[in-house]
């Protein structure tokens, strides 16, 4: 069976709208959202360092998501680290390495004998761009990242809410702080190619921000986060080919309009309920 | 390098420039990261982009605007950006730390988008993202003495209470500080400082010469003045060095900029490591 590019692209899609707001949700709650931007462009050094590799070594024949993976995990471990050597400055850890990431890969590029055209798509997203082997690479990380999530659900859970507590009932916490470093990891990888590296981002914490307005609980914030994250890449990736505008730049659109929506209405139930008192 | 500097009229801009924004930002990344406030510097490069790239679109149909300097765009996106930071702050006031990466990602979605609808897919877009000397003319030399001009008056007059409120936001509120203003002023001018230094930097290496040097300095000095002034060092010998090297190599910017402060930041680090073993000996 052989698939057309928008097809490919849709599935794609739909896969990685699941997936990036379930894994938004519980970093949301952990209070480290922003690890996804730190994250996403340490990618981006990968994927220029990948790309620039098989470049300039002929044998050398890698797909950069690969190398991009890799990466987003040594930056993840690297942050863990300079938490410790900044332990009263943590928040440093996140702008310390996402600006090294940009920095190197600038270079990288800079240094790449292809154009910049080809960047683009990796910078901002592209579903024409979605070829079979970066669809079967997708498919595979989602299937790992929900196993993941099922098997650990209970010990994300308690650690998320609670730290302390967590490790006191006996969750080794550094254990699942690196399962989660490695989701993240995987996450950003895979929505590479549809949103872009410096949209996962958006992907991963505008869908929460919107849902937390509704959900009364953990379960009600993973389900509205999964129905805007669907909803917005659904109309983002047609609005995008129809209007030839790049298409992660368009469901972050979408993504706004959606929790603009959401915070009025939320504010104007207040004042309903205000008023009807 | 003395030659060709003279011979070119770019690279002494670029250079007056660089210099300029290598005191700056550093400074500025200070009082940004003792108040904890490390990402916002990213989240306002971001939503500058948004500006220029409306300014882009907007100049399309609008003819009189190609002659206006699209960076008074970003600025103004800049500045509004940080107003919108603060209102989203209360509307999460349990998860505040959701603002900033909200707005980082509606910027450069918003920017992306605009710039679709521009044209602006083009070489000029690698320029905004990651910097460039060439690109550097005489009115950026103009804007960013005013720039300067203003935040160095801002800085002399409220050093007090930024530093007050920097360390403590509650006692400077009991002693009577408009904290509310000051907060906003120091937005305002955070927001000035990033739009201005982006021509060199580029959008998305704007906070690495004001977290980077400052990460540096918090190793070494003993007191706040110091962290300024090694702080102040870091980023002129990036800065300076950076430039240089880009020049020669031909590569952007704003990326060997942001390699050169973080070479010197793991120098600092490593060389702590050492003194640390060397004395338990």
């Amino acid at each position: 069976m052989e698939w057309t590019f928008i097809e490919r692209g849709f599935t794609a899609a739909l896969i990685i709208g699941l997936i990036a707001p379930l894994v938004g949700a519980v970093l949301a709650v952990r209070r480290s959202s922003i690890i996804s931007e730190s994250l996403s462009h340490v990618t981006l050094t990968g994927i220029s360092a990948g790309v620039l590799l098989s470049q300039t070594v002929n044998m050398v024949s890698i797909n950069p998501l690969y190398t991009g993976f890799v990466f987003a995990l040594a930056g993840s471990l690297i942050i863990e680290k300079l938490r410790q050597t900044y332990s009263h400055f943590q928040e440093l850890a996140s702008p310390i390495i996402l600006s090294a990431g940009v920095g190197v890969s600038a270079v990288l590029m800079s240094i790449s004998p292809s154009g910049y055209g080809e960047w683009y798509d990796y910078l901002f997203g592209s579903i024409v761009s979605v070829t079979k082997e970066d669809l079967i690479f997708i498919s595979v990380t989602a299937g790992v990242i929900l196993l993941i999530f099922s098997l650990y659900s209970k010990e994300i859970k308690s650690v998320s809410f609670d730290q302390e507590f967590a490790r006191v009932s006996g969750i080794s916490t550094s254990h699942i702080n690196f399962i989660f470093s490695l989701l993240v990891a995987l996450v950003i990888s895979m929505s590479m190619k549809v949103v872009g590296v410096l949209l996962v981002g958006a992907l991963i914490s505008l869908p929460v921000a919107s849902a937390m307005q509704f959900a009364k609980s953990f379960k009600q914030l993973l389900g509205w986060s999964v129905l805007f994250g669907e909803f917005a890449v659904l109309i983002g990736v047609y609005t995008s080919y129809h209007f030839n505008i790049a298409t992660g730049g368009m469901i972050v659109v979408i993504l706004a309009v959606i929790m603009l929506a959401a915070v009025v209405l939320r504010k104007n139930s207040m004042l309903y309920r205000l008023l009807n008192r | 390098m003395l030659e060709v500097m003279w011979k070119y009229d770019f690279l002494q801009y670029a250079f007056f420039v660089g210099i300029v924004i290598g005191f700056l930002a550093p400074v500025l990344g200070v009082f940004i990261v003792v108040r904890r406030q490390a990402m916002i510097a990213d989240a306002l490069s971001h939503i500058t982009l948004t500006g220029i790239a409306f300014h882009l679109y907007l100049a399309q149909s609008a003819t009189f605007l190609q002659t206006v300097h699209p960076l008074y765009m970003g600025m103004g996106f800049a500045v509004a950006g940080s107003i919108i930071m603060e209102r989203l702050r209360n509307v999460y006031s349990a998860y505040k730390e959701l603002a900033v990466p909200i707005i980082l990602s509606i910027g450069i979605g918003l920017g992306v988008v605009f710039l679709s609808l521009a044209d602006g897919f083009n070489n000029d877009l690698f320029q905004y993202l990651f910097g460039s000397i060439i690109a550097v003319s005489q009115g950026d030399v103009w804007l960013i003495s005013v720039v300067a001009l203003v935040v160095v008056l801002l800085l002399f007059f409220f050093y007090k209470e930024l530093f007050f409120m920097s360390f403590d936001e509650e006692q400077a509120k009991i002693s009577s500080i408009p904290v509310r203003s000051v907060n906003l002023l120091f937005s305002v001018m955070a927001a000035l400082v990033i739009a201005s230094s982006m021509r060199i930097l580029g959008i998305l290496l704007v906070s690495s010469l004001s977290i980077l040097p400052v990460a540096a300095a918090m190793q070494v000095a003993k007191s706040f003045k110091q962290t300024f002034l090694y702080a102040v060092l870091f980023g002129e010998i990036s800065v300076i060095a950076g430039l240089i090297t880009a020049f020669y190599l031909d590569v952007a910017p704003g990326g060997m900029i942001a390699i050169f402060a973080l070479i010197l930041l793991l120098l600092v680090l490593s060389g702590k490591k050492y003194d640390k073993i060397r004395r338990l000996r």
